[in-house]
């Protein structure tokens, strides 16, 4: 019997209109856009020209900093330039646009790689490029280096996929098992990880199939359903549900000697492995109430989303929101010229009508955010607290109710019946008191100088 | 270029609304108001919509006068009206209807900054003000479908020893004298299922109030049938489903409105069962309103993961 206390979550509308679809490669577009930032880190640092020549898979900004990405060309053709640009709500940065011969030819270096020990493998992920393809986009070298400090007993592989919409980890799931075996191999091999979980929302049952199938004979890995909940496939509720363990404040996962990762991340991973091709496309969910006929495409990193929005069939209506990845946690795009980057798992098109928010009314205090939040956290809280001018009392209350423990879910926005931007504010008192308690951290490391 | 619209997450949204929730409420209130016409009369009808309107245009007013947003579409000053209403006796007159209305609406809630801001539950509030104010609210009037003896509530025969009392079944479907909307439990009890159907509110604060009261009385008095007539009579299931529920007045986490509960019911049991005055609910949510920021303070949540030290 299991009396755990049970984790809050909602039910969202699933949407996985496409979750059948066959995944499908697209022509390739006339030209790409590669931001140097596709990754958390330094942004990566470009080693090509304008006017190179480039094949696909090719090296075109190398990493750069203790925690960065490579970023390789997707398409073969010439470099066109080296221009600025911004993410929405990211730092300004560069960006390498390649305009295609519309040939895709693949870089004839490209060779395995060599991998018989910890050291190379880490380094050959690290040459992949290879991000957190769940949406952190975390650099995966990064992530597995965690070894070297704490032994990984067990990895929990992500195949929850919990926004609506979204199905490309279950198409991962579906039609690459076969890499997703070798990936587990691969883990069991270098980072002598003992356990896998995989764990999967019940509402893609293709995929649970598929993977018992694979699985069938390896006790070692547990292909564990979950409930269709969002936000399941979250780092601290997936942890929670799959393994009752719960990472403290302060912590890192790999103390816990668990690991997560995404399901198509560890199946890109062991590709890589297999035939040296680093990440250069994505299976991305195209869908959302203003596309013609939403689909499962196999598209070039950088390809722009208008492109992307033309081989599903196009617009049927006006467009109000372009969303990179789900509706819950997803960026909205300024313009249709931007691109898709190396952890965009979907893109959302909403018509107009979907697009509007409603104006907030007064928090009449019915206490939904705190009832809904999987961390129990308090969002009025944290809204009332953003309102005082004292920046000490604001900083005082937020550090009380552990705003930075917040994972920006977006669930109390969701169920405010009062329509407050409870995740936004939420998301303002994090970033407010990052800087609070650091500048604080530094006033006492002086003030201690100081006495000595 | 197509203009596209940015914003933050989460894009899509439950579709819950203030308006709805009090809609809700409304709804749930319904079959309260129905019993009352039948039990009392058409002097019931003339109650309710006196306090309903009244507290509307004193609240369209006052955010025209104090040129605030006009907030009436939210419905929450019908459901003030109807609640007071329903918390009156057929006694009271009209006149004293509307000052009661207007008192909730302006003075509980506008002044303190309208709805979500005020401290204490506009209705209950405005009912207490009307029973010191007016002696006439206090006491029960004639129900017009039964003929009785006497005019006094159930509970005040309870407390003055009198043996005439209505059966539990009277109880049960409300003929007998009291407030107009209190009386009949049974209409009480659809209200509160539908509210917990709709998910309006949670059964946490009606149960722990009402279950204390009786667990409270049994104990004290050792006997079962005068602890029935202590839940049924009285204001206490309308309090405890309608009243002590409001979002604004009680503690925000489960945990907080479980100890919020307790205390309307301690509060309910003590002033019924030691004073002399045989009514109590009114007075224990409304003191216990004004606790709710102490039982704030040791009711959190513990955050998943949060560390005590840091």
């Amino acid at each position: 019997m299991n009396f755990r206390k049970k984790i809050s979550a909602l039910k969202v509308p699933h949407h996985k209109n496409t979750a059948g679809m066959h995944s499908v490669r697209i022509s390739p577009p006339k030209e790409v856009l590669l931001p140097m930032s596709m990754h958390s880190g330094g942004p990566a640092v470009p080693v090509v020209e304008v006017g190179d020549h480039v094949r696909i898979g090719q090296l075109i900004a190398r990493e750069d900093g203790k925690i960065s990405s490579p970023v390789h060309a997707t398409i073969s053709g010439t470099v066109k330039a080296i221009e600025s640009f911004t993410p929405n709500g990211g730092r300004p940065g560069l960006a390498i646009r390649i305009e295609s011969d519309g040939k895709m030819e693949k870089d004839p270096n490209i060779v395995p790689p060599q991998v018989h020990d910890l050291d190379s493998f880490l380094a050959a992920v690290q040459e992949s490029g290879i991000v957190g393809l769940g949406g952190a986009a975390f650099p995966l070298w990064a992530k597995l280096d965690a070894v070297r400090r704490n032994p990984i007993k067990t990895v929990l592989v992500n195949g929850a996929e919990c926004e609506p919409y979204i199905t490309s980890d279950n198409r991962t799931m579906v039609e690459n098992s076969d890499y997703i075996v070798k990936g587990v191999g691969l883990l069991r091999e270098y980072l002598k990880a003992e356990e896998f979980i995989i764990g999967i929302e019940e509402n893609k049952p293709d995929a649970i199939e598929e993977m018992r199938r694979v699985f069938a004979g390896d006790s070692t890995v547990n292909v564990m359903p979950l409930k269709s909940i969002y936000p399941q496939g979250a780092k601290q509720v997936l942890l929670y549900n799959a393994t009752g363990k719960v990472v403290a404040e302060g912590q890192r996962l790999a103390e816990l000697n668990v690991i997560i990762i995404n399901i198509t991340s560890l199946a890109k991973m062991a590709q890589y492995i297999e035939d040296g091709m680093p990440l250069v496309e994505k299976c991305i969910t195209v869908d959302g109430s203003a596309i013609k006929e939403p689909k499962n495409l196999i598209v070039p990193v950088g390809t722009p989303i208008r492109y992307l929005v033309e081989q599903a069939g196009g617009l049927k209506s006006e467009p109000g929101k372009v969303i990179y990845g789900g509706p819950m946690m997803g960026k909205t795009a300024r313009s249709m010229d931007e691109p898709v980057i190396k952890a965009t798992n979907a893109i959302i098109v909403m018509d107009q009508k979907d697009a509007q928010k409603a104006e907030p009314s007064p928090c009449i205090h019915c206490g939904r955010c705190v009832a809904t939040c999987p961390l129990s956290l308090n969002p009025t809280a944290f809204a009332k607290a953003m309102e005082l001018e004292d920046e000490d009392k604001r900083a005082a209350i937020l550090n009380k109710e552990k705003v930075q423990l917040c994972m920006e879910c977006g669930c109390c926005s969701y169920v405010c019946p009062a329509h407050r931007p409870l995740a936004e504010n939420n998301s303002a008192a994090r970033s407010f008191i990052r800087k609070y308690n650091k500048a604080a951290a530094e006033k006492a490391a002086e003030k201690k100088e100081g006495e000595k | 270029m197509e203009k596209l619209i940015t914003s933050a997450s989460p894009h899509i949204h439950s579709g819950a609304s203030t308006r709805r929730i009090m809609l809700d409420v409304i709804i749930a209130l319904l079959p309260a108001a129905i019993a009352s016409a039948v039990i009392f009369g058409m002097r019931a009808n003339v109650i309710l919509l006196t306090c309903i309107v009244s507290a509307v245009l004193a609240e369209f007013l006052f955010n025209l006068i104090t040129r605030r947003q006009q907030t009436v579409g939210d419905l929450s000053a019908v459901v003030t009206g109807l609640l007071l209403g329903l918390n009156l006796s057929t006694n009271v007159p009209i006149w004293q209807c509307v000052i009661g209305s207007v008192f909730a609406v302006v003075v509980v809630k506008g002044l303190f900054g309208g709805l979500g801001r005020n401290f204490a539950n506009p209705a209950i509030t405005a009912r207490v003000f009307m029973l010191i104010a007016f002696s006439s609210v206090a006491g029960g009037a004639m129900p017009a479908v039964v003929e009785l003896e006497a005019s006094a509530t159930p509970l005040e025969q309870l407390a003055n020893g009198a043996s005439q009392l209505p059966s539990l079944l009277d109880m049960f479907i409300g003929t007998y004298g009291g407030a107009i909307g209190e009386t009949c439990t049974l209409a009480l009890l659809i209200g509160f299922i539908y509210l917990l159907v709709r998910k309006v509110i949670r059964w946490h604060i009606p149960v722990v109030f009402i279950g204390t009261v009786f667990v409270c009385t049994l104990i004290a008095s050792g006997d079962f049938v005068y602890a029935l007539y202590q839940i049924l009579g009285g204001g206490l299931f309308l309090g405890a489903i309608f009243m002590a529920t409001d979002y604004v007045t009680c503690p925000i986490t489960t945990k907080g409105r479980v100890v919020f509960a307790l205390g309307c019911g301690l509060i309910t049991f003590i002033i019924r069962y030691f004073c002399a005055y045989p009514e109590g609910v009114s007075f224990s949510i409304l003191i216990m309103n004004l606790l709710v920021p102490y039982i704030e303070r040791f009711t959190g949540n513990k955050p998943l993961g949060g560390s005590k030290n840091a």
